[in-house]
């Protein structure tokens, strides 16, 4: 038995992985922050020496407003992921658990927009709010100008959509988890269906809601394909910029890169911090 | 016995995930794999035309073409770029030679056509070397050119009949054309169709253009209040001016390119300025080519309207690391020379100028009538110039390009948008 004991081997077998997390991600972080100190004109380039001040890139981020609208729109970007992405799925999930036939369907059409690329996604969506013949203005009888009138409503619209399935499936999963053993007893105890929900489903779904909202808060700050797609270089006029597109933009399109560095730091630390507000605010609980 | 049979399994397992994912063979199946990027893509012209030489070539060589071509758009230019800074870039790229090229050219990471020529005596021999045009960075050819292009005005021919407005010409001035615009509007259409968003371009060519001449057309400026300085900035007042008065499309400053050209396409809008490439994108996207017709932009001050923008702006370089590989640089050869004999580039030239020796063969009796206004416009021209914006580095421009819907709402001024492409400049110097 002593073969279970030693826990050697189960390092042993751990260590490709953690050589692939250090090379492919501790190492390049480390060096993104090293490089948003460093004056590095393009992509791949050699850094020429150190900024003046070496904290510049810093400075630049507090002026910048592109950088206070992306942060802005990304707070609303989050609220909106958690109300409309989680909030939601959650609904979605109780109502597909407490039905007997067509669960399945329901699973697979509302998971079905996952499958699809964003890219393609953006595309469906840019027709869908074209200004001229687009399905909305069709629908209105006359050409609008959705994109310039409504720029946040029309981008954070099919992100929520298209996410809303992701969180749809783990929430499912989880109510699936719970035993049916505690809706019978509740059952027989007189329990109605909302108080089996209320005080059955919710408490024991929480820890997967809370798991739910770090993902999506985290995946706020990064949301970058779909908005890129419908809105390329914060347009209209710098209004759609997400922290995400921002670095992007600064990354290829007008190339900084000790800046977007920076940016990239930025990211990675609100992500961090906004992770365990989330934590604090759910906090996971045994049960 | 199983307990080491299954150790020696997860060991070999775990070695596995050890190796390196990352090569791969450029052999295809019955010959050479090559990575080849162009601008043919998208509503430019000789796409088709394109796609055809390429399968053409791939089953009379036996050889692969692994093609990523793209809309010769900005994020194009930024996807290029940022495949020769991490390594990744094409054996065969089609791409511009202004500045744009700049920043693979000072990393040394194509090769010139002279180099070329120590090894194979023949290559581009075709071409009238006088008419290369040099890279901007050290005065060397690099780049082989395939056809020229040329800038004007496209005009939606139904739209101005119905607004009851004659089609601009030579002798259109600017005062002439805006009080055509007007009618345009007048009468329920799109004077232009253009999106300020996303391509810019050609409208900021002309309009600075329209503030300079022929002589001072390719001066970069070096401040807000030099010539040059100055005549950028009228020219981006004037764009102004065009969206202030609802000339240009009600979508401009979020509408991409391809969707404001629809809307010329479809008797929605009456002008649209582009280049010689997109009269494939007409040809293509209309059952009527000849509603449509090409004409000069009109000028304004020193700049008569036949002062045309034309230029050999890109042609065919092969980077230094498919160079440098055996069993690749003969395949890439054989490929530009496929595209750059005589036949091939007359082929695709149609009205565009060409640096062949021996000039183009055109069949004018198999032209349509937009090309055929085309060779007029051309032969009609007083003067030529290249574009001024060829001039800078992608990154450069972005302070104008990137924030033109800003400008025109007044929230970027003309002066901080040209101080920051001035600022750009500068700091790429250092």
């Amino acid at each position: 038995m002593n073969i279970y004991k030693n826990k050697k081997p189960a390092f042993f077998f751990l260590i490709p992985a953690f050589l692939f997390m250090i090379v492919f991600l501790y190492y390049p972080f480390l060096q993104n922050i090293l490089n948003s100190f460093m004056k590095i004109k393009n992509l791949g380039g050699a850094a020429k020496g150190l900024n003046d001040p070496v904290y510049k890139n810093y400075l630049m981020l507090l002026q910048d407003e592109n950088v206070r609208m992306a942060l802005k729109n990304t707070c609303i970007m989050i609220v909106v992921t958690l109300i409309g992405q989680v909030g939601i799925a959650i609904i979605l999930a109780m109502l597909v658990d407490n039905i007997k036939r067509g669960a399945k369907f329901f699973r697979i059409v509302y998971f079905f927009p996952i499958v699809i690329s964003a890219t393609a996604l953006g595309v469906l969506f840019n027709l869908i709010f074209q200004f001229d013949g687009g399905m909305l203005s069709q629908l209105v009888g006359h050409n609008v100008n959705w994109k310039e009138l409504h720029p946040l409503t029309v981008m954070m619209t099919p992100v929520t959509w298209q996410y809303v399935g992701f969180y749809f499936i783990i929430l499912v999963t989880g109510l699936n988890n719970i035993p049916d053993e505690l809706y019978e007893s509740a059952s027989i105890d007189g329990a109605t269906r909302w108080q089996r929900v209320r005080f059955i489903s919710w408490p024991l779904l929480h820890n997967v809601v809370c798991t739910c909202s770090v993902l999506a808060v985290t995946g706020a700050l990064k949301v970058f394909d779909l908005p890129w797609v419908m809105f390329p270089n914060g347009a209209p006029l710098g209004k759609t910029w997400l922290t995400g597109t921002y670095m992007y933009y600064k990354t290829m399109q007008s190339p900084d890169i000790d800046y977007s560095s920076a940016i990239a730091l930025v990211i990675v630390i609100l992500g961090v911090l906004l992770s365990k507000v989330v934590n604090a605010i759910f906090k996971e609980r045994d049960y | 016995m199983k307990k080491k049979v299954l150790s020696a399994l997860l060991c070999g397992a775990m070695a596995a995930t050890m190796i390196p994912m990352g090569a791969t063979s450029v052999m295809a199946d019955d010959g050479v794999s090559l990575n080849v990027t162009t601008t043919f893509a998208g509503t430019e012209s000789n796409v088709q035309e394109y796609q055809d030489a390429v399968k053409a070539w791939e089953e009379e060589t036996g050889n692969k073409v692994e093609d990523s071509s793209g809309s010769a758009d900005e994020t194009f230019k930024a996807r290029v770029i940022s495949d020769f800074e991490t390594g990744a870039e094409p054996d065969v790229l089609f791409y511009f030679n202004g500045n744009d090229s700049n920043p693979f050219v000072e990393a040394g990471k194509v090769m010139s056509i002279d180099e070329i020529r120590e090894v194979y005596p023949d290559y581009a021999s075709n071409m009238n070397d006088d008419k290369i045009p040099a890279s901007p960075v050290d005065g060397v050819k690099y780049a082989v050119p395939f056809y020229g292009y040329w800038e004007g005005l496209y005009v939606n021919k139904a739209v101005l009949e119905e607004a009851g407005v004659e089609i601009p010409g030579a002798e259109t001035t600017w005062d002439q054309f805006l009080e055509t615009c007007q009618k345009i509007k007048d009468a329920g259409f799109t004077p232009i169709a253009a999106s300020l968003a996303k391509e810019p371009h050609y409208w900021f060519e002309y309009a600075i253009y329209n503030h300079d001449s022929f002589t001072t057309h390719t001066t970069l400026p070096t401040a807000i209040d030099d010539e040059a300085g100055k005549a950028w900035l009228a020219g981006m007042e004037d764009i102004k001016e065009l969206y202030e008065k609802g000339f240009l499309s009600e979508n401009t400053n979020s509408a991409t390119a391809d969707e404001v050209f629809q809307s010329f396409l479809e008797n929605k809008s009456a002008f649209y300025v582009d280049g010689s490439w997109k009269m494939g994108g007409i040809k293509e996207g209309t059952d009527d080519v000849d509603n449509f017709t090409v004409t000069y932009v009109p000028g304004n001050g020193d700049r008569k309207s036949t002062d045309i923008i034309a230029g050999l702006s890109s042609g065919w370089y092969i980077s230094k690391k498919c160079w440098e590989d055996e069993s690749k640089r003969d395949v890439a050869i054989d490929f530009i020379n496929y595209f750059i004999n005589d036949e091939r580039v007359s082929e695709f030239a149609g009205t565009a100028t060409t640096a062949l020796t021996n000039g183009v063969t055109i069949d004018e009796s198999s032209l349509t009538n937009l090309e055929k206004d085309a060779l007029a416009m051309l032969k009609d021209s007083t003067a030529v110039t290249g574009a001024a914006q060829d001039l800078l580095t992608q990154d450069e421009r972005s302070p104008i390009f990137d924030n033109m819907p800003q400008i025109v709402e007044g929230q970027t001024s003309t002066e901080d948008a040209l101080q920051g492409v001035l600022d750009a400049v500068e700091e790429n110097k250092e």
